[in-house]
């Protein structure tokens, strides 16, 4: 009806200043609301992505049995039909086939217990961050028999040994049931920022690590990446089992990284926790103004109603004028969250590689502007609005015109 | 004639045990078409009260008012508020209007609420208006009038409603005493020309002087009733 809309908007604009600050604390909910989301999903992305192109990738193939026990004996026997049906995947980047097990590295001064990584050093350089961070000497340069390898610079300090010092590598060799035993010669010293890959990784080619395990040419990995990156959290992916082989199963990061994956959903939970409290905060807010302008209405409200308004029609008044505050503030909201998304999306936010629960943030955090935080944020503040109208309407609804007329004379 | 309202044996208490107070206490009276009526006590005898009850604000403690026959007192809820937007009009001692619609918008609420077509609510506005003397100040503001020209308003929105009674609880108590006097006096010419019967309680002997009829009320009782010719 006309004249409710009319009633309400002018009385909206009666206390200007009320309004104003019922306003900015509906809308400023609302805006802080969509940059916390694009700053969480910004996060998050560079969380994941810090992590998965760091070395492991955004999905791993492994024999079906391997992960449990990183039993070297569980490999993948049919490479080539696998690296086939990730060459001819649209959706696949990159992907690098590794033979790794545990061995023990000794230079004149140390043993260490390590993880020996075989691997095809271009297309590795494709899926990880491992040619990019070499501090020393040089790369990897043939997949087939050399004497090189590539160790972290904590390793090569436990180990005192510099650029063209020896290493012997032992490992246990499948084919023959027994230790086989290699020198090679520091040709690189990488430095990933990861005190567990920088310590425990040491990198030979393909082939070495292929013949000291004994293992022919299977692999017992094979990494790779999306085009679109986004695309590796999806677990319900056809992809998924397309990927797979009758021995062998393609995993991504969510079910690999158990621990970030986690921290992911916690970041979720934070988001939810800072929704809730900005939504008690305001709504607390919203009711507070609206009984303000409420109180100070009762003698009209009492004369409105004795001159024969229906209560229903002061409940709808008041829920007008929530009504109103409630989309005013959606588009003010909206457009202060958008700004500060865009502002900072476009500044980005440094925090030059600070380390969170393990994952360096090798990234500047650009939050994203995504639909949902026009359609699903401003709807719930919307119903946020409307829910903390109800009160003061339903008590404006209750007024007794007798005793609103007695009290205020 | 048949009476416009009738009370019997009307009660409201207000509080309990040894607060109770008796603000109407078995009040039996009738008005009729056409009067003019004052209801006179001092502060606190009971006149707002009454004046609720009549006017189906309230509900009494015992007893009953009869509009044109009909128990007003035994309604309730939308019923009770649909029937004083139909047949009661009100006036109260001061802020009667709605500060966010103008003179004519005021007027015009009640109207509306009725489901009055457009036409007939502007010309009935306008031409009330007019006679209560707003001529011209239609679109003002309550808060750009006087006191006196905002309850000329309450008047004007009273009347076109075309009530059955019009009920005003101290309308000139917050007017200087000259203004007070134009007021009724206006009351008192829409109640001769228009035959609108006029309830209207005050303390101020000069205005009781111009009521047709007074109804004295002390301590919620009805203490006395005077009829004068003119
Ligand atoms: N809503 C109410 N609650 C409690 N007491 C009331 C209420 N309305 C009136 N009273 C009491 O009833 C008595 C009569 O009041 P009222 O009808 O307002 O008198 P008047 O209008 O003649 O000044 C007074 O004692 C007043 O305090
Ligand atoms: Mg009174």
């Amino acid at each position: 009806m006309g004249l409710t809309w009319k009633l309400a908007l002018r009385n909206i604009l009666r206390n200007k200043r009320r309004t104003t600050l019922t306003l900015l604390l509906i809308s400023m909910t609302l805006a802080i609301l969509i940059f916390t989301d694009g700053y969480m999903r910004a996060m998050s992305d560079v969380m994941v992505r810090s992590a998965t192109r760091l070395y492991p990738g955004d999905g791993q193939i492994h024999h079906v049995d391997y992960l449990a026990e990183r039993d070297g004996e569980k490999v993948i026997s049919d490479v080539d039909g696998h690296l086939q049906r990730l060459q001819s995947t649209e959706q696949i980047a990159s992907y690098s086939p590794r033979a790794m097990d545990f061995a023990m590295v000794s230079s004149s001064a140390n043993n260490l217990a390590v993880q020996l990584v075989g691997i095809d050093p271009q297309l590795e350089a494709g899926v990880s961050k491992l040619e990019s961070s070499l501090v020393q000497g040089e790369y990897l340069s043939s997949q087939g028999r050399s004497q090189q390898i590539m160790i972290g610079r904590p390793l090569a300090e436990l180990l005192e040994v510099d650029l063209g010092d020896r290493l012997v590598v032992s490992v246990n060799n499948y084919e023959i049931d027994s230790v086989d035993q290699r020198l090679f010669r520091v040709s690189g010293i990488f430095q990933l920022n990861s005190k567990f890959y920088d310590e425990a990784l040491i990198f030979v080619p393909l082939a070495s690590a292929q013949e000291m395990m004994g293992i022919g040419s299977n692999v017992h990995e094979i990494a790779f990446n999306f085009v679109d990156e986004s695309l590796s959290s999806d677990e319900s992916l056809a992809l998924w089992s397309e990927l797979s082989g009758p021995q062998t199963i393609a995993e991504g990061w969510t079910t690999l990284m158990p621990d970030l994956a986690t921290m992911i959903g916690l970041m979720d939970y934070s988001m939810l926790i800072v929704a809730t409290i900005l939504f008690v905060v305001a709504i607390l807010g919203v009711i507070n103004a609206m009984f303000m302008s409420i109180y100070e209405r009762t003698y009209e409200f009492g004369v409105v109603l004795a001159i024969g308004t229906r209560r229903s029609s002061l409940f709808v008044l008041i829920m007008a004028e929530g009504l109103m505050l409630a989309l005013i503030s959606l588009v003010l909201g909206s457009i202060l969250g958008a700004i500060a998304v865009e502002i900072t999306g476009a500044v980005g936010i440094d925090y030059g590689n600070m380390d969170i629960s393990g994952v360096a943030l090798a990234e500047v955090l650009r939050p994203e502007i995504t639909i949902g935080q026009f359609t699903e944020l401003p709807f719930s503040v919307f119903v946020m609005t409307m829910v903390a109208s109800l009160y003061p309407a339903l008590h404006a609804a209750r007024i007794v015109p007798a005793q609103a007329l007695h009290k205020s004379l | 004639m048949k009476p416009v309202i009738e009370t019997r044996e009307l009660c409201r208490f207000y509080g309990a045990g040894d607060t109770l107070v008796k603000a109407l206490d078995d009040v039996n009276i009738r008005i009729d078409p056409g009067e003019f009526t004052a209801i006179v006590g001092p502060s606190g005898s009971g006149k707002s009260t009454l004046l609720q009850q009549i006017g189906g604000l309230d509900i009494p403690n015992h007893g009953k008012v009869l509009l044109k026959d009909k128990p007003i007192s035994e309604m309730s809820g939308k019923e009770l508020s649909d029937f004083r937007r139909d047949h009661i009009g009100f006036i109260f001692q001061a802020y009667n209007l709605i500060p966010v619609l103008s003179a004519a918008e005021n007027c015009e609420y009640i109207m509306l609420l009725q489901g009055i077509p457009a036409a007939e609510r502007r010309e009935r506005v306008l031409s009330m208006l007019a006679q209560v003397g707003l001529e011209g100040r239609e679109d003002r503001l309550p808060g750009q009038l006087s006191g006196g020209q905002q309850q000329r308003v309450a008047v004007a929105r009273a009347m076109v409603s075309q009530p059955d009674i019009i009920l005003a609880d101290e309308p000139t108590a917050n007017l200087d005493s000259q203004t007070g006097m134009e007021l009724l006096d206006m009351m008192h010419d829409l109640n001769r020309n228009e035959g609108m019967t006029f309830v209207f309680s005050t303390h101020d002997p000069k205005i009781m002087e111009r009521a047709s009829r007074l109804i004295y009320v002390e301590d919620g009782k009805v203490i006395r009733e005077e009829t004068r010719n003119g």
